[in-house]
């Protein structure tokens, strides 16, 4: 069974996707220990694929056993392996965390919510695995397909308008990706990515590679939410469910920034993006730009999902950034980052997620007195904030120090400014919403007595959910502790051959 | 804002000019699109999978594992098509419909009637629907037929043009061609709610089992080639009938989207009358 890995991780939530549309009309029950099982499968054979990849290097997986360029490949190598676990880990963490959410707003359809849920999942672990760049649309096509659906359900009114702009920029995005696709065919024949990446250094100078290749990355920009592209996140991530919203937020952007990462090195490949075409400085100024916006952005919202969606837009600004940095440093610190933002993005997800259990809508002003009545989790969401803002024994931080260095090598210091700009901005941000948490009648001065005592009554969220957040947030210091060891046995070994 | 799109899109288009001017010529056989992997299928596939189609070939075996999650965006469409529009809550009615069908006359009642059970009389909802003999009658000549063609086309989808998505689009159609002709409630009668999810359940987990069945067999997932373990045919045949095997999945799942979708859209998730 051990040479099946790599499809029996997609197959696991695909099957539970399959098996719980059937049973939710025969026996609801079982539904949700389906789901848990087919996603806890599709963990254990990512954990497997990891394990496998680093003892005897990358997975080739043939679909229906047809060689690579006639058929669909599957292969998994160092970078993807650990963005298989990751994506696993956490849409599995949430479902365990959020099924009181989901029983509470989709009382008479939870089935069908969670079948679209695990099809959503199949869809960013299916992108992540393939090595087929059409595969790749069709997978993608999937995930959105399920994340409109998913965004469109949420429990504001105004979600269903959110979920509609998504549709028209999601649609727009993945035709560009197409018609990337497409003129790259023209040009080699082939879908397969080391086959194409095999046959392009021979017409490096094609006009039709070139436009190809930007048609793909403006489509994945627009998918992965680069300012400017970046209008349809925040609202449809603020009004979308929280449960929906917390695996999306985490999962979505950061799959995407795998895939752009994915065309660089190994479809067109370093020479061809750093050398031939040099587009790098102008990319960087754009992450510049995507860093400023974004934190400023963030510093006026007085919604608190808002303000994290626009931490995503800046945090996306970063990734791209180092990517195009052009040297090793940047592009480490862009990976490490990707893992880490999925993680850090995460736990702050849950956090928000726990008070709007409790509290319903997350103004600002609704957070007073959420160290008291939750210390958990308000701690949880301390810790994760101090993950992005970079505080040290975080993993934010260390991916931070290799973005900034990458920066520095390469002489972009508007990158590294910006970069410090965002972070200040970002300890700003939590700090305010601390002192609302923390000092909030302090500040108001409303000094209704035993107001403390009544509005500090202990009222934490279900177990589930705060043992979640507090899991995530130990992995984000772990993550910190073994980040030398992920950057020296994982993500060097993968960029060894792209940058000598 | 519109000025601004405008010079986008024109900027997008005066770039996907620019890269035709490296283009193979058109239809040139020496392209890169026609010398690479294309002739691998052109040259092979008859002996490789016995299927003469060579498009059924592709689509449903070589690259299978995309068409399986093609059928999979369907069918995702169907599920959020249910998940967004199902309303199960009971409506408050203005007054009860019923009509005499022989005569086509409506009787509005205020309280709930009390009519005997019987085929000349049916309930409507207050959206009401003009009811047309003519049209009724030739919808239900005609949609035997349009099934049997459908059936065909799935069948005959390794051989000809055809095949599962076309084939349960039509199938799916002349369901839509029920709910419009008669109502809604009519065709719900003939296959409901509960039996279109179970159809499409059925569909894809049959494309996905026949995958699951080949890596059970020893192979990789969807190499139709294992079923020769089981079946009476040698290997080639084998990926032929896998074929027809996961395009009638996609049939079955087809139809049944089709026929949730529009349900589920013609009547805002009530399931009443509908359009």
């Amino acid at each position: 069974m051990l040479e099946h890995i790599p499809v029996l991780l997609i197959l696991a939530p695909l099957l539970a996707a399959f098996l719980v549309t059937g049973l939710a009309w025969i026996q609801s029950a079982y539904c949700l220990p389906l789901a848990l099982a087919g996603l806890l499968g599709s963990l254990l054979a990512s954990i497997a694929a990891l394990h496998q990849v680093m003892a005897q290097g990358a997975l080739s997986y043939e679909m229906a056993s047809w060689p690579p360029p006639v058929g669909i490949e599957l292969r998994i190598d160092l970078f993807n392996s650990l963005v298989l676990v990751v994506v696993s880990a956490v849409s599995l963490i949430n479902l365990v965390a959020s099924w009181e959410f989901i029983k509470r707003e989709f009382e008479d359809r939870k089935e069908t919510f969670l079948a679209l849920y695990l099809l959503f999942v199949t869809g960013l672990l299916g992108v992540t695995a393939t090595a087929d760049l059409f595969n790749l649309y069709v997978l993608l096509e999937i995930t959105s397909l399920s994340a409109y659906a998913l965004i469109a359900m949420g429990p504001s009114s105004r979600a269903p308008l959110a979920s509609l702009h998504y549709v028209y920029l999601g649609v727009i995005g993945a035709s560009f990706y197409l018609l990337g696709v497409g003129y790259l065919y023209i040009m080699t024949g082939s879908l397969n990515m080391g086959d194409i990446a095999s046959l392009l250094p021979a017409i490096w100078s094609s006009q039709t590679v070139l436009v190809g290749f930007v048609f793909c990355l403006v489509g994945v920009w627009i998918k992965m939410a680069f300012f400017p592209m970046h209008i349809w996140l925040p609202n449809a991530y603020t009004y979308a469910s929280m449960t929906a919203s917390r695996v999306l937020a985490p999962l979505m952007t950061k799959v995407m920034v795998y895939v752009m990462i994915r065309l660089m090195l190994t479809v067109f490949g370093a020479q061809y993006i750093f050398r031939v075409l040099d587009l790098g400085p102008v990319i960087v100024w754009l992450a510049v730009l995507a860093i400023v916006a974004g934190a400023v952005m963030a510093l006026v919202q007085r919604n608190l999902v808002k303000m994290l969606c626009y931490i995503i837009v800046s945090e996306i600004g970063y990734m791209v950034g180092g990517a195009w940095m052009g040297n090793q440093a940047g592009m480490t610190g862009s990976i490490l980052h990707l893992i880490n933002d999925a993680l850090m993005t995460f736990a702050v997800f849950l956090a928000a997620g726990n008070f709007a259990f409790k509290l319903g809508e997350l103004r600002l002003e609704n957070l007073r007195d959420l160290f008291a009545r939750m210390p958990l989790s308000s701690a949880g969401f301390v810790l994760a904030g101090m993950s992005i803002v970079g505080i040290p024994p975080t993993c934010g931080f260390f991916s931070k120090w290799y973005l900034i260095s990458g920066g520095l090598q390469a002489g972009q210091h508007a990158y590294v400014a910006a970069l410090l700009l965002s972070s200040l901005i970002n300890a700003i941000l939590f700090m305010r919403v601390v002192e609302y948490a923390y000092f909030g009648e302090v500040r108001t001065g409303h000094g209704h007595h035993g107001g403390h005592a009544h509005g500090g009554e202990m009222d934490e969220a279900p177990v589930a959910m705060v043992a979640c957040l507090l899991l995530v947030v130990a992995s984000l210091v772990l993550v910190g502790l073994y980040s030398e060891s992920i950057v020296s046995g994982m993500i060097q070994p993968f960029l060894v051959r792209s940058f000598v | 804002m519109k000025r601004i799109g405008l010079i986008v899109v024109i900027l997008c288009g005066a770039v996907l000019l620019y890269a035709t001017r490296d283009f193979p010529a058109w239809g040139d056989p020496a392209s890169p699109a026609s010398t690479h992997v294309s002739p691998h299928y052109i040259e092979h596939a008859l002996q490789e999978t016995e299927v003469p189609n060579l498009v059924t070939a592709v689509l449903a075996d070589y690259r299978s594992y995309d068409t399986m999650f093609e059928t999979l965006v369907i069918f995702g469409a169907g599920v959020a098509c249910f998940l967004l529009l199902r309303s199960f809550g009971a409506r408050r009615r203005e007054g009860w419909y019923v009509r005499h069908i022989p005569t086509g006359v409506v009787i509005h009642f205020r309280k709930r009637p009390r009519i005997p059970h019987s085929r000349f009389f049916e309930r409507l909802d207050t959206e009401w629907v003009p009811h047309d003999l003519i049209i009724m009658t030739i919808c239900r000549i005609l949609l035997p037929f349009i099934q049997l063609f459908s059936l065909y086309v799935v069948a005959h989808g390794d051989f000809s043009p055809g095949g599962g998505f076309q084939g349960g689009v039509m199938f799916g159609a002349s369901l839509v061609l029920m709910a419009i002709s008669f109502d809604l409630r009519t065709a719900l009668s003939r296959v409901g709610e509960r039996i279109l999810a179970l159809l499409a359940f059925l569909g894809v987990v049959l494309y996905g089992g026949i995958g699951v069945l080949c890596m059970l067999l020893g192979g990789e997932f969807l190499d139709y080639s294992e079923l020769a373990k089981i079946l009476p045919v040698h290997a080639e045949e084998a990926r032929a009938l896998g074929m027809i095997g996961v395009e009638v999945g996609v049939g079955i799942a087809v139809t049944a989207v089709m026929a949730v979708i529009y349900v589920n859209i013609a009547s805002a998730g009530r399931h009443d009358e509908g359009l």
